[in-house]
């Protein structure tokens, strides 16, 4: 398949602060949340908190602290041992196994290794979301083309994913996310894997989404990132939520390093 | 969910896990075709015995009073008139010792040693007969017993055909055959499954990132079996008309006349072939969905 580059919106500004809508219902809720995995390992307790739409989110802590285990909860690869999990409402722990894709079709979700199919192109990557979610959907290459174009990629559409730097792998991995439009965009150690400027970058995507109208979650260790961007932080810290700030910052002042 | 787009998908996915693990898809096709092979083997020995069942149990209906020599033509033919008022007896009729001969020339195939008998003074050995043609086979022993015990008009024992074994024997035999070929239609067949839902298995094994990022995006469960599935279909219906080649094959080089080997009818033929491809399209679909599943566990 190869995709030419179709005529694309204009490009977006870099974001600049959206606030988000305190007064409508939040999209996500966690309501007491405990999780013990089948080892009987802990990993969050009791977690508590509310993400309104539109809101950017950073989810803070060491390795360990339970941060993937919230994404993992939010896109129902695990379930709450405790608590409630609700995302537009919905309690996930009562979600049809058949109604699951119905809820990560609402979801864009990244991850640090960037699950790219390396025996297909950028395009056909992007592209696979949509085949194989909503087979002879119209305007395919179009579709492909505007969600490589919010990422910067439109000139990379028959490049191999080995033949791109990490930084436009993950950007890859992200316009694959955005295919469906999702509202809710999580991401898990999106610049885990990434040199600081190419992090940054990645953050300026994420930071453009969430100011496109989509809620976003964050997981990371970057505290650089954390502290410059100044939007709302929870952190974790050994499965427990021990702050939750709006323009929080990686750890406050007088905190312990990690 | 527009259908042909789909379709082409999993068609394409399909193809590319047999290409890919084409080794384990052999292992697959081989055992399928196997399990296959001794299934329809199975069946047309079985219709072959059965027939043999059919025609000793018309034969056996009919019970063959031989006459002695000396025994004249006139009580013969009055031994024919009482047999033929039994209830049991359908119709009784005469064979003289010239039918014989002329029988066991075109059935048996004896003309030339009657022949060389005859022109040799030695005279006709066969005897002549009363042919008993019975309601049922159940009344074959009591009309026996009665005929060779009694002396009916003049002095017995009269000697018949009768061979009370045959009848069950081939019974065994068909049970027997129906017996093995169900075992090693279920042996074999275990070891065909477990073959097709380890290629399926290891299919979606190399498939792995795959899944992962279809269920990731929200993919439905049926888009992800699909293709697997599929695959193990057509190593399935593949499999099956290989057997049915073979076999058809075999029973062609075998038969004669209009029918195959062990007399097997072309309509039965056919009938075989088409029940190897359903049995071969429900192992191989059957197999994936078992080898697909664990994949599918969230
Ligand atoms: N699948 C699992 N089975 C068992 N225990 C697990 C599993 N996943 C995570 N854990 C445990 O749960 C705890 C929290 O793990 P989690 O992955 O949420 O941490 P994290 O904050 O994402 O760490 P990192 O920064 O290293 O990614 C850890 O103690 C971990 O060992
Ligand atoms: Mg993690």
């Amino acid at each position: 398949m190869s995709i030419s580059t179709s005529p694309a919106p204009p490009r977006p500004q870099v974001a600049e602060t959206t606030r988000p809508v305190r007064h409508e219902p939040p999209i996500i809720v966690f309501q007491n949340v405990s999780k013990t995995y089948h080892n009987g390992a802990a990993a969050i307790r009791d977690v508590s908190f509310t993400i309104p739409p539109r809101d950017f989110v950073f989810v803070v802590g060491a390795s360990g602290a339970g941060k993937s285990t919230i994404i993992r909860l939010l896109i129902r690869e695990e379930t709450a041992t405790k608590g409630h999990v609700l995302v537009e409402g919905q309690d996930l722990a009562r979600l049809r196994r058949r109604h699951l894709p119905r809820l990560r079709r609402k979801m864009g979700i990244v991850f640090q290794d960037f699950k790219l199919l390396p025996n297909l192109t950028v395009a056909q990557n992007v592209a696979f979301a949509i085949q194989v979610t909503d087979p002879g959907r119209s305007h395919l290459k179009e579709k492909v083309g505007e969600a490589l174009y919010i990422v910067g990629l439109e000139d990379k559409l028959n490049t191999f994913p080995t033949e791109l730097s990490g930084g436009e792998q993950q950007r890859v991995a992200i316009a694959r996310a955005l295919v469906h439009r999702p509202r809710i965009f999580l991401a898990d150690e999106p610049t885990g894997n990434l040199d600081p400027d190419a992090g940054w970058g990645i953050v300026q995507l994420l930071l453009q989404i969430n100011h496109r109208g989509a809620t976003v979650v964050m997981a990371t260790h970057n505290r650089e990132v954390v502290d410059l961007c100044r939007r709302r932080v929870l952190a974790m810290e050994g499965g427990c939520l021990i702050r939750d700030e709006q323009e929080g910052q990686y750890l406050k002042d007088g905190e312990a390093n990690l | 969910m527009n259908p042909v787009p789909a379709l082409r998908f999993v068609v394409r996915v399909a193809l590319q896990n047999i290409v890919r693990n084409r080794g384990i898809a052999f292992a697959s096709l081989l055992t399928v075709t196997l399990t296959l092979l001794g299934a329809g083997a199975a069946v047309g020995v079985v219709f072959a015995l059965d027939k043999v069942l059919q025609q000793e149990e018309s034969q056996a209906s009919v019970l063959k009073v031989f006459m002695a020599d000396h025994i004249s033509f006139a009580s013969a033919l009055n031994l024919e008139h009482t047999l033929a008022s039994e209830p049991s007896v359908q119709s009784a009729s005469f064979e003289n010792k010239d039918q014989a001969a002329a029988q066991a020339s075109s059935t048996l195939g004896l003309g030339g040693a009657l022949h060389i008998l005859e022109t040799s003074g030695g005279g006709n050995p066969l005897p002549a007969s009363i042919n008993l043609h019975l309601k049922n086979i159940a009344a074959v022993t009591a009309i026996n017993n009665q005929v060779s015990t009694s002396d009916l008009l003049f002095p017995g024992p009269h000697q018949t055909d009768y061979n009370k074994d045959v009848i069950p024997r081939v019974e065994h035999y068909i049970l027997a055959a129906q017996l093995g070929g169900a075992i090693l239609v279920a042996v074999v067949g275990a070891v065909a499954l477990v073959i097709i839902t380890i290629s399926v298995r290891t299919a979606a094994f190399v498939r792995r990132q795959e899944i992962e990022i279809m269920k990731l995006v929200g993919a439905t469960d049926w888009f992800v079996r699909w293709p697997f599935i599929l695959e193990g279909l057509i190593l399935g219906v593949i499999s099956a008309l290989l057997a049915s080649g073979v076999l058809l094959g075999v029973g062609v080089a075998f038969g004669s006349g209009g029918s195959l080997a062990l007399g097997v009818g072309v309509q039965l033929a056919v009938l075989i072939s088409l029940g190897l491809i359903l049995g071969g399209a429900v192992l191989g679909s059957f197999g994936s969905l078992v080898g697909i599943r664990r994949s599918l566990a969230t």
